[in-house]
């Protein structure tokens, strides 16, 4: 059985393993230049404040193309658990029902407990394999960016994301494994249910992407309590300024970064006054165009006792992070497998 | 002996409608069972039962004395051919003998490449580009090569040309004489049947109308043709199952198992098509037939 | 070894047309005492026909006294029909060519030569039973 399960994902199987290694030559073709770049920068063990100057020369210095790969790569491996749930997964099932071969399939001397059995763990392990593969190797190669993140370089377009950024925390660790898992179990579950492949896979498609946006958005940032922190306006260095009303009396401010923490990650920020009240209204004395319009703005707050409050998650926390998302996930790509399971079983039509 | 297939009350049913009803077979080993129906009448639904495809709504089906597709071992004893003939289509024929080698502990590989060889397949092609006689015809290897007890065919030649459907039954009884296995095979043709069968299964309209050996059924069916008569009339051992009637003349089509004594009738024998005509007939199918016939 | 064929049409039972087939190459001298006749799988396959009716058209064979089944070597020819008779067959195959001959000349076609044959025949088994 696991010959004919190998045989029948031969095709998929050859069409990944392609593109891995096409990846696998860009990373190794660009990769040595890049360590020796960043040996060249001398981030290495570097101390002090000196650190972050460094680490924005040595991103700077990074071309176009660095960038378009780092953006192909990343992008493959967020879309790779949605092609194996469309075309890995969902005809697994489906398509032998509906060209007839389950009969072909189910009427030789294994269970169909077995045959599923058998096609899952080679489908789920080599989708698992494979998209992994893809996000080491990223990782590998992409090292002395994260590194010079890590010392507070910034301002480097796309190479900037830090690990805690949507694109970033999916196509990184352990992450891709458990959507792979659960995009191709939730591919071969549509399939059992739905019996046929190309309503299978929009339902498939159209769940994981759900999925994608709704768990990031509303679901990550709550895994742990998330912690505060009360820090001066005047030391925030990346800001999002608007300020309105008549004669601009009020302002919003949000924190882009937290200072001297670059790697957290950052919820939610907002300004508080000296009591702890969220604030709007910008004092008085603020409001002339000379102080409002100028570098002067945030101290001129910080004077009035304006602070800002942010809510953010610690760098720290990044692996605790991933294994959590990464369990969810597989969790219920178990659950989808069981499912299966009892519909190949239930002997109705 | 034990039958191949023993069904008692057997019943299916999607949900409203039954498939298949009321359903009280025993089909004794060794023969050639050809089940016959028109399209849409059980015969699917009662062999998927057969091979555990489907599950009964009710009623009990034992087959080999063991319970349909329950497990490897059961599994091995049957062999299933599905209507249509499918198979991969990506996969060689060769692909499909490994297929068969590697699910089947009871393989018998020297039968299935001899078998490929006779047949003239070329072992590299896919199945895909195979015609539609020569798919039926790889289906029918894999099913014979695992060495079954019973072989049950779902409408082997329907989508086949005359000379594929020859081809195909001569293989068929050829795999039967060499290995003494037990066939059921359904077609909505007689014709298909009348050679190879020796135990019949009339399926009409979900039900079972008449089952058993060829020879039985010839022997105990006649055809009675008269001077116009109420088939009521006759005698309580013969079962009227069809009846035409024009003005002057009646001609009955009969179940007895005596003798008809009758001097009234002219007594001869039936074709198994016209049995298995009359008994859908009985069953509602061809009224209108009938009503043309009443008015001539 | 034979060939056996099958009329599908005539009404007559499969076994029985295959023991007729038998009968009359006996007769023809065609199959002799020790001869084997063609195997039930051979048989069952050339013309698609199930092999319990070869094997039933064998078993009566049998029973006349006629073959006898070998097992696991085939069914063999034990008995003869022709007998003596088969000596005669060339003359009066000779003969039969002769008034086929003359009847023909006289201008009867096949179907009225047939006609005057089968009822002479007819006539000659009843006064026989008579």
């Amino acid at each position: 059985m696991t010959w004919l399960a190998w045989r029948q994902f031969r095709m998929q199987t050859v069409v990944a393993a392609a593109a891995l290694a096409a990846f696998a030559i860009a990373f190794a073709a660009t990769g040595p230049h890049l360590a020796s770049l960043y040996a060249a920068s001398g981030l290495s063990g570097c101390h002090g404040g000196r650190c972050q100057h460094l680490a924005n020369n040595f991103l700077g210095q990074l071309g176009g193309t660095y960038g378009v790969l780092w953006t192909l790569a990343v992008a493959i491996i967020l879309l790779a658990p949605a092609v194996i749930g469309l075309f890995w997964g969902a005809p697994l099932i489906a398509r032998e029902r509906e060209t007839g071969t389950a009969a072909l399939a189910w009427n030789q001397s294994i269970t169909r407990t077995r045959w599923l059995a058998v096609k899952l763990t080679v489908g789920g392990l080599g989708a698992m394999a494979l998209t992994e593969a893809l996000s080491v190797m990223q990782a590998w190669w992409a090292a002395p960016i994260g590194r010079a993140l890590g010392y507070g370089g910034g301002a480097a377009g796309i190479l900037s994301q830090g690990r805690f950024s949507a694109l970033v925390f999916a196509s990184h660790g352990i992450t891709p494994l458990g959507y792979a898992a659960f995009a191709f179990t939730l591919g071969v579950t549509a399939g059992a249910l739905i019996r046929r492949t190309l309503p299978a896979m929009a339902v498939t498609l159209a769940i994981f992407a759900a999925l994608q946006i709704v768990v990031p958005l509303w679901g990550r940032p709550h895994f742990f309590p998330a912690r505060q922190a009360v820090v001066s306006v005047a030391s925030l260095q990346e800001i999002s300024l608007t300020q309105g009303g008549l004669d601009g009396s009020s302002f919003t401010l949000h924190a882009m970064n937290i200072p001297g923490q670059p790697a957290d990650w950052l919820l939610s920020s907002g300004s508080v006054n000296a009591a702890g009240e969220l604030v709007s209204t910008t004092p008085a004395a603020c409001t002339a165009p000379s102080t409002e319009d100028g570098p002067n703005f945030l101290p001129c707050l910080a004077s009035h006792g304006i602070r800002e409050t942010i809510t953010y998650q610690p760098a720290s926390r990044f692996w605790a992070f991933q294994w959590t998302e990464t369990a969810i996930y597989l969790a219920l790509a178990l659950a989808l497998a069981g499912s299966c399971f009892r519909q190949v079983s239930r002997r109705r039509s | 002996m034990t039958a191949v297939i023993a069904s008692e009350g057997l019943g299916k049913r999607y949900r409203r409608l039954w498939a298949l009803a009321e359903c009280t077979l025993s089909i004794p080993a060794g023969r050639v069972v050809g089940l016959v129906g028109p399209n849409g009448a059980g015969k699917t639904t009662l062999l998927s039962l057969a091979t555990g495809m489907l599950a009964p709504t009710t009623g009990t089906i034992e087959v080999l004395g063991g319970r349909p597709g329950a497990g490897p071992g059961q599994l091995a004893r049957v062999g299933y051919l599905a209507q249509n003939a499918p198979v991969y289509a990506e996969l060689s024929v060769s692909d499909h003998l490994k297929l068969g080698a590697r699910l089947n502990p009871g393989w018998d590989a020297a039968l299935a490449a001899d078998r490929i060889k006779r047949l003239d397949l070329d072992p590299g092609r896919k199945a895909g580009t195979l015609s539609g006689g020569q798919r039926a015809q790889l289906a029918l290897t894999l099913a014979v090569a695992k060495r079954p007890e019973l072989l049950l065919l779902d409408e082997p030649v329907a989508s086949l040309d005359p000379l594929a459907r020859r081809e195909f039954l001569q293989d068929l009884m050829e795999a039967v004489a060499e290995q003494q296995v037990s066939v059921v095979l359904s077609s909505h043709l007689i014709s298909d049947l009348e050679r190879v069968c020796d135990y019949l299964i009339v399926l009409v309209g979900s039900r079972v109308r008449v089952a058993g050996p060829v020879e039985e059924l010839l022997a105990s069916h006649h055809l009675l043709s008269g001077p116009r008569r109420d088939p009521a009339t006759l005698p309580a051992g013969q079962q009227v199952i069809s009846a035409s009637h024009t003005d002057v003349q009646t001609t009955l089509l009969v179940r007895t198992s005596g003798p008809v004594l009758d001097p009234a009738w002219t007594v001869s024998g039936v074709t198994m098509e016209d049995l298995v005509l009359a008994y859908m007939s009985q069953a509602g199918l061809g009224r209108s037939r009938r009503h043309l016939e009443v008015q001539q | 070894m034979i060939e056996f064929h099958l009329d599908g049409r005539s009404g007559v039972a499969p076994y029985l047309q295959l023991i007729h087939q038998v009968r009359q190459a006996l007769r023809l001298g065609l199959l002799s005492e020790g001869d084997q006749l063609p195997k039930v799988k051979d048989v069952a396959a050339g013309l698609a026909i199930n092999p319990n009716t070869v094997l039933k058209a064998y078993r009566e064979l049998e029973y006349e006294g006629l073959a006898a089944a070998r097992p696991g070597v085939g069914t063999f020819v034990t008995g003869t029909l022709a007998g003596a008779s088969l000596a005669a067959h060339g003359p009066l195959r000779h003969d039969l060519q002769r008034w086929l001959a003359k009847a023909r000349r006289a201008g009867l076609d096949d179907e009225s030569i047939e006609a005057l044959f089968v009822s002479t025949f007819r006539a000659a088994g009843e006064a026989d039973i008579a």
